[in-house]
């Protein structure tokens, strides 16, 4: 787990909101488009139905009125978005991507294994109040917007999803500029740089560092703080619900092998998932020999297979976005399991995924002194 | 196509037959979709065995094989030229080792057979999913480079010079010789260095096939085995440089002392009169030990173990070599007084006992200490030490001389990189195995020597030096090609997503980045198949021929069920 103080910044800049934190974002990133600080702009619009939202990338900044800088539901876990425009290398454009916080780290995570190149790209983050269920949304997009603005403006999670609920880290400041609401006063919001490239795009906008943050700070440990407390207890519950061998073939019995969860995963970068390959799919009198020797077999089989190898393949990067358990036909808590998971994996390492890409990745970085505790445990 | 597979089972004599009840295993799989045969035989590594096998797989048009016998390090290339005489792929086969995995490790014939059924099983199941591989032929360049102009990098080169096979020879200082150069003589003969080195050096410098390059630095070696491009600068003259092909590459760059420095207790640097083994050596080959003042020391000190501590080994020659000094002193000085400060005192070998027995004595004490230090006392040197009991003493003395730790050279671990070899403990340039392969290193084609390896004295370094050009001259012969590693890794094009965890992990700098592509590449020439890139990519594009995800599953379903 992370500490609370991983998000704090020294410095940074207040910035006047008075039409509105959403039109006040909007018109920084306007500003920047005219200055030609930015090429285009990656942020998420409601798509024309109205019923869900989509990542766009705007180059023509009259439309930049229709986006959304926190949409409600996380249809598109934004680090796939930049990984689209930036996977075979830097492009011509210089774009400023506009995400929540775990969807920064996502891409920082994603640049480590070479699924993005972020020369270009100016990954901007925002105080993330969490999003709704993607299904609660879809059902009834009009009534849900309302719940989200009106829970979002009081900070109250409680329609959030569950992993967003217990989310530790929903200011960490992962990419170059962060857009931090809490703790500001009415009608202002705080611009933090935590970069040489976000400390430039500042500078071009005239916008100077100098002001004190102390009150994002200071809100920002306290939201952790109070969200670790949950977090710890639910994983505790979460660990008691599924842990062990039994529980957790009980929890994933229900998996139907449609892989969604994977293909949502931004973190889950391969071209075809291994458990979608030819490697898994055995020759049909393997599953004869098999149902022979165990006296019966499951069909598909191998769902927990899937989940712990997938488990195993990315937790170490996983941000805990939940996106995930949104797309879950059947309701498995997977994010939170992933989650979990994810804490004592990249604990092992003192990592945490997509909080700086200058931290190697655990499983390259040779370190003579450690893991001893494991050595422990098999004495 | 149809498959049939035979099976051989080998008694081993007694080995196998009085552990394993062969005929069940053959009952056990004779029935198996695809044998044809399934028979036993006394021993089949034998002449006769070789030649019952190849009639068998003629007579029975065998296109598998599969041989329950001993251990594949033991007979695996025996049986798999079988197969080739016999005219199947080599590849086609698979041996199940029921010697060392089930005779040799229980008392119990009933379970040793049961396992043997089992490891016959699997090795059919395999071989179904085996591939023919075909063995590839690359031309070769027999030339070496030898990088280092000491005893060892001497020794190999007119080991390894032919005709046939130039030599390319670099030294960083302005002549050969290296650091026997300046040992008047040498443990525990009492040899002269110069008689051991002078004629090799003039050998070297008349043969036309050995180019000799002094006061010059290799700079780059890219390629693999049996084809490195080298470039070698001129470290006095930034300008001149050379370029040229090799085959294999010697590292035989030796070690240095250990700076007494770093250890300050030993007065080293600050008092005069205390010299490193080093400076001793020189001393006395230019013609006298004497003091600072010019006046011939009455009393000396040796010193042991200067920086054990914190190099943390033992470097092996110290003691051989103080024993000559204390040779060298009384030699010179007959009434000369001389203690020798130790912690422990390694005298291994042959020879080496009878020269400690007859250097001992006659005014030369041996002093088992601990917490030595030199202090200043008057105009004498004053060494203090814990005896073994524990209580202080300390004995004044002329000369104090240290025997410091031996550590690599500080171009190592340039060498290293340039040559993708790994450092090992203390800095040395590590072997690939301490007991197989001594002197080879985790690039093929490059091979360790002497003192840049380990501590070592002079035979020890001859004897790597040697053994360093007999790999050499075994694997690299002249007009030959080389067969590179068959069983090498591949990378699916189709499934490979770039993200270059391969890379980084590849002991061999076997992989490349095709940036067009985006995709990483292997190059099998270099490739070992060692399997690291499989077991790091997430997208199972990595894997390794001969050990694919499908041979092993099938292999291991069939031994667990």
């Amino acid at each position: 787990m992370s500490k609370p103080e991983d998000s704090l910044k020294s410095k940074g800049a207040v910035i006047s909101a008075k039409t509105g934190a959403k039109e006040s974002i909007i018109d920084f990133l306007k500003k920047a488009m005219d200055k030609g600080v930015f090429d285009a702009v990656l942020i998420s619009m409601r798509v024309p139905a109205g019923d869900s939202f989509a990542y766009v990338l705007i180059k023509d900044k009259s439309l930049l009125k229709d986006a959304f800088p926190l949409p409600p539901v996380m249809s598109v876990q934004g680090a796939k978005a930049v990984s689209s425009v930036t996977r075979l290398g830097k492009g011509n454009m210089k774009i400023a991507a506009v995400m929540r916080p775990c969807e920064t780290r996502a891409t920082v995570e994603l640049a480590k294994l070479g699924q993005t190149n972020l020369e270009n790209i100016t990954l901007i983050s925002i105080d993330c109040p969490g999003v709704l269920p993607i299904s609660d949304f879809t059902g009834e997009p009009n009534k849900s917007m309302k719940l989200f603005d009106d829970a979002a403006k009081k900070w109250d999670d409680k329609i959030m999803r569950p992993v967003c609920q217990i989310c530790d880290k929903s200011s960490m400041v992962a990419g170059d500029v962060h857009i931090g609401i809490h703790g500001a006063k009415k009608d202002t919001f705080f611009i933090i740089s935590n970069s040489q490239k976000g400390n430039d795009v500042l500078d071009k906008l005239d916008i100077t560092l100098k002001e004190n943050i102390d009150s994002w700070n200071a809100k920002v440990k306290n939201i952790s703080e109070e969200k670790q407390k949950k977090r710890k207890k639910t994983l505790k519950d979460l660990k008691s619900e599924v842990g062990g061998l039994d529980n957790l073939l009980d929890t994933f019995s229900q998996c139907i092998n449609c892989h969604n969860c994977m293909k949502v995963c931004p973190i889950c970068y391969c071209r075809v998932c291994y458990f979608d390959s030819d490697k898994v799919k055995h020759p049909p009198e393997d599953y004869l020999q098999r149902a022979k020797n165990k006296g019966s077999i499951r069909f598909l089989p191998d769902t927990t297979l899937f989940q712990t190898g997938r488990m195993l393949h990315m937790s170490l990067s996983c941000v805990s976005c939940g996106a995930c358990e949104d797309v879950c036909p059947v309701s498995i808590p997977v994010a939170q399991i992933f989650s979990m998971i994810a804490d004592e994996t990249q604990g092992l390492f003192d990592y945490v995924s997509g909080r700086d890409l200058k931290e190697s990745l655990p499983l390259l970085a040779y370190k003579e002194e450690e893991l001893h505790e494991v050595e422990d445990a098999n004495d | 196509m149809e498959r049939k597979i035979g099976v051989y089972i080998c008694e081993c004599g007694p080995n196998i037959a009085e552990k394993v009840d062969i005929d069940k295993v053959i009952d056990a799989v004779s029935s198996i979709d695809g044998v044809v045969v399934a028979e036993k035989y006394k021993l089949l590594c034998s002449a006769d065995g070789k030649k019952f096998l190849e009639e068998q797989i003629k007579k029975q048009g065998l296109t598998h094989l599969v041989i329950s016998a001993c251990s594949p390090k033991d007979h695996e290339k025996t049986f798999m030229e079988v197969c080739e005489n016999a005219g199947i792929n080599p590849y086609l086969f698979q041996l199940a080792n029921i010697r060392e995995q089930c005779a040799w490790i229980t008392e119990d014939k009933d379970e040793a057979t049961k396992k043997a059924i089992r490891l016959t099983k699997a090795a059919i199941k395999r071989v179904r999913y085996h591939a023919s591989l075909e063995k590839k032929e690359i031309d070769s360049n027999p030339d070496v480079l030898v990088i280092g102009g000491g005893i060892a990098g001497i020794e190999a080169s007119l080991q390894l010079v032919s005709p046939d096979r130039k030599i390319y020879l670099v030294e960083k200082t302005s002549s050969l010789g290296g650091l026997i150069t300046n040992y008047e003589k040498t443990f525990p003969s009492m040899e002269p260095g110069s008689s051991i080195i002078k004629q090799k050096i003039q050998d070297l410098n008349n043969d036309e096939n050995i180019k000799i390059f002094t006061d010059s630095e290799v700079e780059e070696t890219i390629g693999f085995f049996g084809n490195f491009e080298v470039k070698v600068k001129k470290i006095t003259d930034v300008e001149e440089a050379a370029e040229f092909d090799v085959g294999a590459v010697v590292l035989a760059t030796g070690s240095t002392l250990f700076d007494p420095k770093k250890a300050p207790q030993y007065g080293y640097g600050k008092f005069d009169d205390v010299l490193t083994s080093l400076e001793f050596e020189k001393m006395n080959l230019s013609g006298g030990i004497s003091l600072k003042n010019g006046k011939p020391p009455k009393s000396a000190a040796i010193i042991h173990c200067v920086g054990r501590n914190e190099k943390g080994y033992c470097s092996e020659i110290c003691c051989m070599y103080s024993l000559k000094f204390v040779r060298y002193l009384k030699d010179k000085i007959p009434n000369i007084k001389v203690s020798n400060f130790y912690s422990d005192l390694c005298i291994p070998g042959k020879s080496h006992q009878k020269f400690y027995e007859q250097t001992k004595g006659n005014n030369v004490d041996f002093v088992r200490s601990s917490d030595v230090e030199v202090t200043k006392k008057g105009d004498k040197l004053d060494i203090n030490y814990k005896n073994e009991t524990g209580s202080k003493n300390n004995i004044p003395v002329d000369m104090v001389i240290l025997a410091p730790a031996i550590e690599p050279t500080s171009d190592a671990p340039k060498l290293a990189e340039i040559t993708s070899i790994s450092q090992g403990d203390g800095g040395f340039f590590s072997e690939e195995h301490e007991k197989i392969n001594p002197v080879s290193t985790s690039t093929e084609g490059v091979y360790i020597a002497g003192g840049a390896q380990g501590p070592k004295d002079i035979p020890k370094t001859i004897i790597q030096a040697e053994a360093a050009a007999g790999k050499i001259l075994s694997s690299l012969i002249p007009g030959r090609k080389i067969e590179p590693e068959v069983k090498t890794s591949q990378i699916s094009e189709s499934l490979c997503i770039g993200c270059k965890l391969c890379l980084s992990v590849c002991s061999y700098g076997s992989i490349t980045f095709d940036e067009a592509k985006k995709i990483s590449v292997v190059n099998e020439v270099i490739c070992r198949g060692c399997g690291n890139c499989v077991a790091a990519c997430p997208s199972g594009a990595a894997s390794v021929k001969h050990f694919t995800f499908n041979q092993l599953y099938q292999e291991l379903m069939e031994a667990v069920q």
